[in-house]
């Protein structure tokens, strides 16, 4: 039955709009897709390169620092930047659902449950990094502490800022945007009585 | 003929019968001009890959609205990119309580009318733009339910809503000078 007793003119009005629109050729869509792949493995490359500079650096600290705990913590940070770069890898090769064969709902809500599984991902995983840094801000202060005091309450600040920072603020701030992103999920079930399947799923 | 042949000409079909559905889905999704070409853009790219699956268990039309629709979501949800997202959208029961005075007043200039309508939509949640944008383009309800993946019925009480928002915020009266 065709939903069409109202507003009179708007939708005449509606059907006015895009009168012109764009047009693209397959040739010009085909090229676009190359451009966006080819600007993709480009991320990817910058991705990997940042993450590699980083696991150098502290790798290098085995060799700069004799301090088992500086060498224990640049040692840890080199493995959880691993971590962190394959789930990167991972999540941009995700398989995203087909925008053709997937309805509207069935969409939203993978949308949704993606960009909340990626701040519950990141809630967990920042404190992860806790650990090494502080390891490796100690055992760098051992070293220093004879040569310069300074050092050592340097070394202090940076330990409260880390543990605010990687234990506290970040965690906090990437659960309670998982939880809104969760909250968003549950009234789209209950909106349209889908819970209990996606639940019982 | 082979499949790239065959995903050209489906391609080409689609923008001729409906390529002014992807424009006017672009310019309700979206505000800004330069933003706007990129989605429209991103809707081809998408309906252009997607046509290759094309296997006409549903009919053409249905497609191309739940390519369209799913991409510009994607859009959407990217934009907002959680800070803003509990407080981004308006389900219609809000649009229906909000509906003051203001809102109320007859429009006598079209482009008001317009802009009035796509800053409606552009403010409501997803799913009930999908439902609303359909019933503007003379989508019957099942349609919008194989689209949205809604029931029929929810469908139904949606447009319920959808009119008594856009009757309140757009009289009948207030046409007849656009």
């Amino acid at each position: 039955m065709p939903c069409d007793e109202l507003p009179d003119n708007l939708k005449i009005l509606w059907k006015e709009v895009g009168a012109n629109p764009s047009m693209f050729s397959p040739d010009q869509l085909r090229r676009e897709t190359n451009r966006l792949q080819a600007k993709r493995r480009r991320g990817q490359i910058v991705l990997v390169a940042c993450m590699l500079f980083l696991a150098a650096s502290y790798g290098l600290s085995f060799f700069l620092f004799p301090n088992t705990l500086a060498r224990l913590g640049g040692t840890l940070t080199v493995i959880v930047c691993g971590y962190w770069l394959v789930h990167a890898l991972m999540e941009r090769a995700r398989a995203a659902p087909d925008p053709g064969e997937t309805d509207g709902l069935c969409y939203y809500r993978a949308e949704l449950e993606h960009a909340r599984d990626n701040h519950r991902w990141m809630s967990w995983r920042f404190p992860l990094l806790l650990g090494p840094f502080l390891l490796f801000d100690i055992g760098v202060a051992q070293i220093y502490a004879r040569f310069s005091p300074f050092i050592v309450w340097f070394m202090c600040f940076d330990c409260v800022l880390l543990l605010v920072v990687l234990a506290v603020w970040a965690p906090v701030k990437h659960f309670r945007t998982a939880r809104k992103y969760q909250d968003c999920i549950d009234a789209l079930d209950t909106a349209s009585g889908r819970g209990q399947a996606h639940r019982e799923r | 003929m082979d499949r790239t042949e065959t995903q050209d000409e489906l391609y080409q079909k689609a923008t001729q019968e409906y390529g002014a559905v992807l424009a006017r889905m672009a310019y309700a999704y979206e505000a800004d001009p330069d933003l706007r070409r990129d989605l429209s853009q991103e809707m081809h790219l998408a309906l252009w890959r997607s046509l290759g699956k094309f296997n006409g268990r549903c009919s053409l039309r249905t497609w191309i609205y739940r390519v369209a629709h799913n991409v510009a979501t994607s859009h959407v949800v990217r934009q907002v990119r959680g800070k803003r997202i509990a407080s981004a959208f308006l389900t219609l029961e809000e649009a229906e309580s909000q509906t003051g005075d203001e809102d109320v007043e007859i429009s006598t200039d079209r482009n008001h009318a317009l802009d009035r309508l796509f800053g409606l939509i552009q403010r409501l949640d997803p799913l009930d733009r999908q439902v609303i944008m359909a019933y503007l383009g003379d989508l019957d309800a099942e349609s919008i339910a194989e689209i949205t993946g809604l029931s029929t019925q929810n469908v139904w009480s949606k447009i319920h809503r959808i009119k008594n928002v856009l009757s309140r915020r757009f009289p009948r009266g207030g046409r007849n000078a656009l």
